[in-house]
């Protein structure tokens, strides 16, 4: 595959010829058309102090379950439904197809048990299934002295447990924090991070991931990763599946009986295509700018070194390795997005990082400020 | 009962509602003091663990400057057995000090900078030197964060009643403004 870069206009960070908009500052690369920014996010995130924000995430988090369970119900009924419809339950009294349908209860019912399993197997292991999906190993702490150093200064700097400490390895530099709580969290962060920063950049950057520990932004990405992530992986998987298997099921339904699963399938389909800008929002709502401005300034707070991090953003924009092991479900993760192939779609779905200028230029406002 | 005086009865009851909310926010402010200073605690005493490893194996290198050596071990001893919060925090500035002396002499052994002990030991130094500065730096903050609860209206009030009282700041010693850093890269 030809892999050609291209430097961003407004920050200088190298991208992939066929993005849409820039993987650091989401400016975009190719002649802009206009977007009109969702209300909703704007709203949740309007004040920008660390109370409000972690008070933010949470019910972001918790509207996210109650979403998902309503999503769940409505899907198990309509499942139900059309199975009844399909194998000709229907019962006598019915004057259509649209009646009361006591298969699809049943099933609401069962789909709702199984979304809270998993739901709350999620909340308990959501970290390690994030760190599977994006191949981080667990940091070896004879090994790794001075990155467990690192994270524990600025764990004992912002007053909270040590994170659990995991690598990637390799040469692209990227790093993410995720965990359901503060409490319980964990940082990763590449070996080309490790290699390319020196150990003040680096605190600047751990302390940047702190920051999202802190405002309790780990909480809502992590929801997102394993609740939402895996769904857009499964219904990448069965769209990619129908395409191929649609002739042979299409020719096998005009046989007899199959209709019900023809129904179901139909209908997954709609649902899944009614889900998808839904999701969309889900997932742009975990990355946005103030959270982005907001950690960094948190980082200065915690290391009061402004310095570092306006070097580590300038390091980490003139990066060229670009990281592949990220997917859909990770990507909104990361400090840089390090998903290369993505689509214009995907990259509307990631309204992400402030320009990188503007995140320097706050900082140096910051720096003027004496602690 | 007339309306008067079920609104006076809400206003008592929404006051002591009020109240206990910010005389709960007093105690956990003082918590976060305490644990805080646990915290530096904590880091003091690993520094205590690791400078005799690191006199140890400098030692045979740096055999004509026995003196730094000496005042290292001795500044280290005296803060371990230095009594109460006023005396520690002045035996850790003397300690410090001596450190960052001995710490500005390795840089003149080549040969000691590429001995893997001794980067280990100095990284695990320097990160405690570091965990020091980053848990006193919390400690104040969380000092700042319970004086101004304590001083502020209306909270002053809960604080007087309960006797809340202000914490001190963990100053820094005269000499410690400098610290010493010691670059591994």
């Amino acid at each position: 595959m030809p892999q050609q870069t291209t430097p961003c206009p407004e920050c200088g960070t190298l991208n992939w010829k066929e993005n849409a908009s820039c993987r650091l500052c989401n400016a975009a690369l190719k002649p802009a058309k206009v977007k009109s920014k969702p209300r909703l996010r704007k709203k949740i995130l309007r004040r920008t102090d660390f109370i409000a924000a972690s008070r933010a995430n949470q019910t972001a988090t918790r509207r996210l379950v109650f979403l998902l369970l309503l999503i769940a119900a409505a899907l198990g009924y309509l499942g139900g439904w059309a199975l009844q419809t399909g194998m000709g339950h229907i019962p006598a009294k019915a004057e259509s197809i649209i009646f009361f349908s006591s298969w699809g209860v049943l099933a609401a019912f069962i789909l709702l048990g199984l979304s809270l399993l998993w739901i709350s197997f999620a909340f308990k292991r959501g970290d390690r299934i994030v760190m599977k999906l994006t191949g981080a190993q667990l940091a070896n702490r004879d090994t790794e002295v001075q990155l467990y150093n690192v994270v524990e200064e600025m764990a004992l700097a912002a007053g909270l447990a040590a994170p659990r400490v995991y690598i990637i390895e390799t040469d692209a530099m990227n790093a993410f924090a995720t965990g359901m709580s503060p409490a319980n969290a964990s940082v990763a962060v590449t070996r080309g991070l490790l290699n390319k920063l020196n150990r003040e950049e680096l605190q600047a950057v751990i302390g940047h991931e702190m920051g999202h520990v802190v405002n309790w932004d780990i909480r809502y990405a992590t929801a997102v990763s394993v609740l939402v992530g895996l769904i857009v992986l499964l219904s990448d998987g069965v769209l990619r599946g129908s395409l191929y298997g649609g002739g042979i099921g299409r020719s096998r339904a005009t046989h007899k009986g199959d209709g019900g699963a023809g129904a179901i399938l139909m209908i997954a389909m709609l649902v899944l295509a009614i889900l998808a800008p839904i999701i969309a929002r889900m997932v742009q709502m975990a990355v946005s700018r103030q959270r982005e401005f907001l950690a960094d300034a948190t980082s200065v707070r915690l290391t009061r070194n402004t310095h570092a991090m306006i070097s580590a953003l300038e390091k980490l924009s003139q990066e060229t390795v670009l990281f592949d092991r990220a997917n859909r479900a990770t990507q909104h993760l990361f400090i840089v997005n390090p998903l290369q192939n993505f689509s214009e779609r995907a990259s509307a779905l990631m309204a992400t990082h402030p320009p990188v200028t503007r995140r320097i230029q706050r900082l140096y406002n910051l720096g003027n400020k004496q602690y | 009962m007339e309306t008067g005086s079920w609104i006076v009865i809400g206003i008592i009851a929404a006051l002591i509602v009020w109240m206990v909310g910010i005389f709960n926010n007093l105690v956990s402010l003082r918590n976060q003091v305490k644990n805080a200073w646990r915290q530096i605690d904590v880091q003091l005493k690993r520094r205590h663990d690791l400078i005799p490893n690191l006199v140890e194996v400098v030692k045979d290198y740096m055999s004509y400057e026995k003196e730094t050596l000496e005042k290292v071990i001795q500044a280290r001893n005296g803060a371990v057995n230095a009594q109460g919060p006023e005396q520690a925090i002045a035996a850790e500035g003397i300690l410090t000090g001596a450190l960052g002396k001995l710490f500005a002499l390795m840089e003149n052994y080549p040969d000691l900078k590429a001995n893997e002990n001794v980067s280990r030991l100095m990284e695990e130094l320097s990160g405690t030197e570091n965990k020091i500065a980053f848990a006193r730096q919390f400690y104040n903050d969380s000092v700042m964060g319970m004086n101004n609860a304590v001083e502020s209206f209306p909270s002053n009030i809960i604080a007087n009643m309960f006797a809340f009282k202000h914490a001190t700041y963990f100053e820094v010693p005269e000499g410690e403004t400098a610290t010493p850093t010691a670059n591994l890269r």
